[in-house]
């Protein structure tokens, strides 16, 4: 049965739930408070090449900041259901961040890359059978690994590109995402999905939208689109284009080596 | 169902019910349903005195009929509207959105919608210091948000905390589940001091998980949900806001262009239609329809937001009106 409670319990209740940070402080004031909160659906826009994988990528590795540092020291369940996701970019993404993070350490230990390879979840769900059927098996698979702290869907889109009649497609997304949402509250999951972008000839927004049509972009309570800076191609800019928390901001960041990171300011 | 016992009609005495215990007649729906020939053999009563206790109950359970003074008398007893609070939005509708009544909240994704509705409860509450229930269907609610447009209103913590007490959200995720709570409130279980408000966000969310059935039981659901909630307003005296959302569709009238005529000024007319969701069937429910419309030049932490009141009962419709936020603060 729901539970019935007032604004102070859940004022309290949000307060001290702690985020995922991006390791990009512009980034993060995107997202709201300090990044992807936990118990919210993020959902991220953009063109191919701008950046939805790389920021899934470096969130995973984020999770596992330590608790000393005011991490969360947790998992993360990665579903793959477009091969975007590489394990050598992994890799790279989370020794670079956890060594930054050693680094503030009073004693820096060595980053144990096996252990943290391991703290990775991966499922890569191909095509729309595999992926409902994965959606379904979602409660047991969290109830085995508790550790889970975040679920990345990259991307939402690719399992229902064909095969599924349009209405029939929102019927199931949105069940699925019903299900989904209950579980991220009930176990206070963070979870961040990707969308692609497509054309709508005529709209007066512009004829570039995000894919799943309008009523889907109602569903997440946050909306980031991504996309290239004109002006110096390095660099990528994030804006929000709904939040239920906050108000509608512009950040920067950089993809390097390392993951996400802040354009450093040239002095 | 209400018992026999309880019509305190004068044929039916103790003797008489107890007849009709025996024969498994213990409701008025059980008297209804059961043979007349039957019941008269059964309580040793004639037929027309059975008759009589049926014309009885009909008489008492059927929709009365009212004359229009009467009906204007009561309107006059209660009071009809609820301020918004948002003096602008409060003008266009004549004073607030009406009390006893299912009210629409629409538009686009990322128009304002819940912001509204925040500043709906937080109003509700302040200024008539009433309960307000949130139905939260997607996890929107956020007590940050509302308790950050409390600070910016410079109200103390402890108001602050009192405003924030007398707002109570509930999170659900399918229609049963609402239908569930609704029905919950009807019957006394779960009971609030002095609701005055209640909204729904948002019904489509919950209504999409049926798509693309081929049974209609979202409909069904939707049909309860709407029957209890209007029982519900009537019988507080509260109002409902629900959300709501609208989609785009865009209509290509290729225009039949002669070869002789073929020039390039001739273009396709391309025309976009903004449609409000969850079917017909819902178009004709709400007694107030408001759209909301985010104007796209906006700078951060303040913008406007264009109202448009599509549907009344009591205002013209089409009235229009501009809201603005600064700092979180709808007004």
């Amino acid at each position: 049965m729901a539970q019935l409670i007032s604004a102070v319990e859940l004022w309290q209740n949000e307060t001290s739930l702690p985020s995922v940070p991006t390791f990009s402080q512009s980034l993060d004031k995107v997202f709201g408070s300090d990044g992807v909160q936990l118990n919210t659906m993020n959902e991220l826009l953009g063109l191919p090449g701008s950046g939805k994988t790389q920021l899934c990528i470096q969130l995973c590795a984020s999770i596992q900041i330590p608790t000393i540092l005011g991490g969360l020291d947790a998992e993360a369940l990665y579903i793959d259901t477009n091969t975007n996701f590489t394990a050598k970019r992994f890799k790279e993404t989370v020794v670079g961040s956890l060594n930054r993070c050693h680094k503030l350490l009073e004693n820096p230990a060595e980053v144990d890359e096996l252990a943290a390879l391991r703290r990775l979840h991966y499922v890569n769900a191909f095509g729309l059978e595999k992926f409902c059927a994965f959606m379904y098996q979602l409660p047991n698979v969290i109830n085995k690994h508790d550790k889970i702290k975040l679920i990345v869907i990259d991307s939402i889109t690719f399992p229902f590109k064909v095969g599924i009649s349009s209405t029939q497609r929102t019927g199931l997304l949105f069940r699925q995402m019903a299900e989904l949402q209950k579980l991220a509250v009930q176990k206070q999951i963070a979870i961040v999905m990707t969308n692609e972008m497509s054309t709508r000839m005529g709209l007066s927004s512009g004829p570039l939208v995000g894919s799943l049509g309008d009523a889907w972009a109602h569903r997440c309570n946050k909306r980031v689109l991504l996309s290239h800076d004109e002006h110096d191609a390095s660099n990528r800019i994030a804006l929000c284009l709904k939040s239920n928390n906050s108000p509608n901001t512009v950040g920067r960041f950089r993809i390097t080596q390392d993951g996400i990171r802040d354009i450093e300011t040239k002095t | 169902m209400q018992t026999l016992q309880s019509l305190n009609h004068c044929l039916l005495d103790e003797n008489v019910l107890r007849s009709l215990t025996q024969r498994r007649v213990v409701t008025i729906l059980d008297f209804l349903n059961e043979d007349i020939e039957k019941l008269s053999i059964a309580t040793k009563l004639t037929l027309s005195q059975i008759l009589s206790v049926r014309n009885f109950i009909l008489d008492k359970y059927s929709a009365p009929i009212v004359t229009g003074d009467a009906l204007l008398e009561r309107d006059r007893s209660f009071p009809k509207l609820l301020p918004t609070g948002i003096k602008r939005l409060d003008h266009a509708l004549n004073g607030g959105i009406p009390i006893g009544y299912i009210s629409e909240l629409c538009g686009l994704a990322g128009c304002g919608k819940t912001q509204f509705g925040f500043q709906l409860a937080i109003n509700c509450v302040q200024t008539l210091q009433r309960t307000v229930l949130y139905i939260d269907t997607k996890g929107d609610f956020s007590a940050i948000r509302v308790q950050k447009i409390l600070e910016n209103c410079g109200i103390p913590n402890m108001e602050m905390a009192e405003i924030m007490f007398k707002i109570k959200i509930v999170r659900i995720w399918t229609m049963d589940d609402l239908a569930d709570i609704i029905k919950k409130i009807k019957n006394k279980i779960i009971t609030f001091k002095d609701l005055a408000l209640m909204i729904v966000d948002s019904l489509p969310t919950l209504m999409f998980q049926y798509l693309g059935d081929q049974n209609k039981i979202g409909l069904a659901l939707l049909n309860t949900f709407v029957n209890d909630c209007r029982y519900l307003c009537s019988q507080f005296q509260i109002s409902t806001v629900c959300v709501n959302i609208q989609t785009r569709w865009i209509d290509q009238d290729v225009s039949d262009v002669d070869d002789d005529k073929l020039d390039s000024t001739v273009r396709e007319a391309v025309i976009e239609k903004q449609n409000r969701c969850l079917g017909k069937y819902w178009q004709a429910i709400p007694t107030l329809v408001i759209i909301l419309e985010n104007t796209l030049n906006d700078v951060e932490d303040e913008h406007e937001i264009n109202v448009t009141i599509n549907k009344s009962a009591n205002v013209n419709t089409c009235k229009k009106c501009v809201l603005k936020t600064k700092n979180g603060i709808l007004f």
